[in-house]
């Protein structure tokens, strides 16, 4: 398993099928110009990116990817939490996601 | 005689002053308590933002940005002042007034043509009073920013900016260290100036690219810094007018201390007088 801060490449950190364990979560932080909409531990993230629907698990390369207009998913133990999310960008680094956005509004839980 | 009921008299009026001045310290410590959330709530916010763009930009990439663009020469100047819509909170708003004069001097002398926009009666006031031309006045922007004001009040400098009608916006503001430091700061908003990069650098997979990305997260990165801007004010004037209000209370707590000792004497000196009347009365009686 990839020690945060181990970049020797971009594909170092892909999970086997072994490895999908509970400690193997993201932290995810949502947030907005006036506050942390979000901030915990999940499994995946979906968020919709600039051209179309992005997935995140454990493990993802490194990534700054923009934004498109659309809902953002956050799955964990809880279970789904959704937000419809606008202009802004998606961060991933050591396993923390985060998402930056203008306008972010939590939904209903499905 | 008289002058007992007269201190009886100030005794009462500053008792109702300090009345007056602690209500308003408690309001203001109330208010500062939420403006100072929401300020520590936005920081989240402008941090990842500043590390992604000084991550992201590189000398290559800065001159394709018009947000970035280094005038040889300052033109022409916008200079933004936030003050506080109402009084009694100190030295705040002549602070702020001093630092915007002080700014729009400099560019003056290095022959730069200053525009400028003041927010808050208090900076409208003065200037409109001095004949000072501005060219924007507003004092609808309430204790509780949003996102939107700054947009409103940025839009169109940084559009004119991109256009090359403006060479350098730039923003006074109160800072907010602590309760009791709000100190006066000029930011330059326009050109942006990236930060330094820090920590080591990941390889990031860049979508759709560095350029694009780039073109979309400036815009927002100068939003949000007179967004802070505007926050950090707003608790600044709080925490200006609660130290304010604490030492009008303070101060009067003292004079009225005074006051009493001296009502206190006047009374005892009366009441002397008296026995010493009647005293003399009865004997003249006597006699």
């Amino acid at each position: 398993m990839a020690k945060p801060g181990d970049h020797d490449g971009p594909w170092d950190d892909i999970p086997s099928a072994a490895s999908l364990n509970p400690e193997r979560a993201l932290y995810v932080s949502v947030i907005s110009p006036s506050s942390a909409a979000f901030e915990g531990t999940a499994e995946s993230v979906q968020v919709p990116a600039y051209d179309g629907e992005l997935g995140i698990l454990y493990g993802h390369a490194p990534m700054v990817v923009l934004l498109g207009t659309g809902t953002l998913r956050v799955r964990g133990a809880e279970g789904e939490r959704r937000f419809s999310v606008s202009r802004g960008f998606l961060q991933v680094v050591d396993n923390r996601v985060s998402v930056l956005a203008e306008d972010i509004e939590a939904l209903e839980t499905a | 005689m008289a002058k007992s009921r007269d201190i009886y008299r100030r005794m009462r009026s500053v008792d109702n002053t300090r009345k007056i001045t602690r209500t308003m310290e408690m309001v203001s410590t109330a208010k500062l308590r939420q403006a100072q959330g929401r300020v520590i709530r936005a920081r989240p916010y402008s941090q990842h933002l500043s590390e992604m763009i000084a991550r992201l930009s590189t000398p290559e990439l800065a001159e394709l940005q018009p947000l970035l663009r280094q005038p040889d020469e300052i033109e022409r100047a916008a200079v933004v002042l936030l003050t506080s819509n109402r009084g009694l909170c100190g030295a705040f708003n002549a602070n702020l007034i001093r630092a915007a004069q002080a700014q729009i001097k400099e560019l003056e002398e290095g022959g730069a043509e200053v525009e400028f926009h003041v927010y808050g009666n208090k900076g409208i006031s003065y200037f409109r009073f001095r004949g000072v031309e501005m060219a924007l006045a507003r004092n609808d922007l309430s204790d509780r920013p949003e996102p939107t004001d700054a947009i409103d009040a940025i839009d169109d400098i940084a559009a004119r900016f991109e256009a090359g009608d403006l060479d350098a916006a730039y923003i006074v503001y109160a800072e907010f260290r602590n309760m009791v430091s709000t100190p006066p700061a000029t930011r330059q908003i326009l050109p942006v100036s990236v930060g330094e990069k820090t920590g080591p650098q990941p390889f990031y997979i860049l979508r759709p690219s560095a350029e694009e990305i780039l073109s979309q997260l400036l815009p927002l990165y100068v939003t949000n810094s007179v967004f802070s801007a505007m926050l950090e004010t707003a608790a600044a004037e709080q925490a200006a007018r609660r130290t304010a209000m604490k030492s009008a209370t303070d101060n009067a707590e003292e004079f009225l201390n005074k006051l009493r000792r001296t009502y206190n004497r006047a009374r005892q000196a009366e009441i002397t007088n008296q026995i010493a009347e009647i005293i003399g009365g009865a004997d003249a009686l006597e006699g």
